[in-house]
């Protein structure tokens, strides 16, 4: 299979249908801890990549950035799935999602400090010496920084990067979400993130909530968020930009709009 | 079929063995105030973790609707506030389990609707869940109750036998 390109989404069963239907469509995600490796991936999947559609297994659990050890068997499951998909490369995140015995059910942001690059930075090696492909890595949206952080976001990202030699997912919600809530620049962390190294974008919406700008991949996305996807684009094109929505589905035409706002901003080929 | 009890609530494993201070007994601390209840670490800004864990119910919420339908529908306006009230410094133990936990619960208090006793009563009829570790599917035929629902499985098929009066 080849790498993602042009505009992609995020394959869910509830927006299967529309999926399918999508003509110009080359590249979807699918959650990866939702396919079952135990006998054949789900029709819908089967019938997109017999089409030529790229499937990308994106991880939600692997909680790279614990303390501990990644689970053997949590990355075996990943990598039976990018094998059973024939994917080009497998994605997951910056970030924590248990620990001591809870699970967080969300992405929790690291401390930047020089012990959390280690931690993480083990953890994806430990992963990569496991995964068939590839791994793009994620920064995520957090609603609150750590006390103690030693690094700033862009040199965390980068060293755990130049470590790790592993490609970027860059989330530009993610990214508008982090700048609008710490009040700080996004083209200024855009800026210093190597873009050569994005194997493909994410973009999705949110919403304002009691004085926080929430990442929800419920809500459209937002003008500020697809002008910072055109800013990304004019800087340094992606391959590839993918629409994450997670529930509260709009009716399809409204979900064809969004895929064809993110074309124009990145200069991508209409999927819709 | 139904027990009557909410089922205990789940608690954190005992902690491993980890240095205080450590990255490990910091974030087991963090994720424990965060879904557990705990206590804030210290140095955190109490209103972005505040949102934080609100954000993380709210998820939960749409988590355990996607699982249990007709208990979100069936709850109407006082859904997703009910979950959130019930779930508040209640570790997860994913959406099917935390849907269950509520729907029992409210059973218990005879606060389920009519909607979601008729998917409890299925839910029960299928399968076996001791309110501690996963629900397993029955192997034998069993009938499920909640409210006046009763649901009967045979031979892994289910049928819901008389739906709750209104």
């Amino acid at each position: 299979m080849t790498t993602p390109h042009g505009v992609g989404i995020g394959w869910r069963p509830e927006i299967a249908g529309f999926v399918a239907e999508l003509p110009g469509l080359r590249f979807v995600e699918v959650i990866a801890e939702s396919v079952p490796t135990a006998g054949p991936p789900p029709d819908d999947l089967v019938e997109l990549r017999d089409r030529g559609v790229t499937v990308v297994p994106h991880g939600v659990r692997l909680s790279l950035g614990g303390a501990e050890p990644v689970d053997p068997a949590r990355v075996a499951h990943l990598a039976a799935v990018a094998q059973l998909l024939a994917a080009p490369l497998v994605s997951e995140h910056i970030a924590f999602v248990r620990a001591g015995g809870l699970e967080a059910g969300h992405l929790l942001p690291l401390p930047r400090s020089h012990e959390a690059v280690d931690a993480v930075c083990a953890n994806i090696v430990r992963a990569q010496a496991e995964l068939p492909v590839p791994i793009a890595l994620e920064p995520i949206a957090a609603l609150f920084d750590w006390p103690d952080d030693e690094l700033d976001e862009a040199s965390f990202l980068n060293e755990i990067m130049e470590r790790t030699g592993a490609l970027l997912l860059l989330d530009v919600a993610n990214v508008y979400a982090n700048a609008r809530n710490r009040g700080t620049d996004p083209l200024a962390l855009l800026d210093r993130l190597p873009l050569e190294r994005v194997a493909y974008l994410h973009v999705a919406g949110g919403a304002e909530r009691g004085g926080f700008y929430h990442d929800t991949h419920t809500d459209p996305i937002g003008r500020e968020v697809l002008d910072l996807l055109a800013e990304l684009s004019a800087r340094h094109r992606p391959p590839a930009a993918l629409l994450e929505r997670d529930g509260y589905y709009p009716p399809a035409a409204e979900l064809r709009t969004e895929l064809d706002a993110i074309a124009a901003a990145c200069g991508f080929p209409v999927v819709t | 079929m139904t027990p009557a009890g909410t089922g205990p609530a789940r608690r954190p494993e005992p902690p491993a063995a980890t240095t205080a201070g450590s990255l490990a007994a910091r974030q087991a601390e963090l994720v424990a105030a965060l879904v557990a209840g705990g206590p804030p670490p210290p140095g955190f800004a109490p209103g972005p973790l505040a949102a934080a864990r609100a954000a993380l119910l709210r998820k939960r919420a749409g988590e355990v609707a996607r699982h249990w339908p007709l208990l979100a529908a069936g709850l109407g306006p006082d859904w997703p506030a009910a979950f959130i009230e019930w779930a508040d410094g209640r570790p997860t133990g994913g959406g099917l389990r935390d849907g269950w936990d509520l729907a029992r619960a409210l059973h218990a208090r005879a606060a389920l609707p009519a909607l979601a006793a008729e998917e409890l009563a299925v839910r029960e009829a299928q399968f076996r869940y001791d309110g501690h570790r996963a629900p397993r599917r029955r192997r034998s035929p069993a009938l499920g109750r909640a409210g006046g629902a009763i649901a009967v499985q045979f031979a892994g098929r289910v049928r819901l036998l008389r739906p709750t009066r209104p």
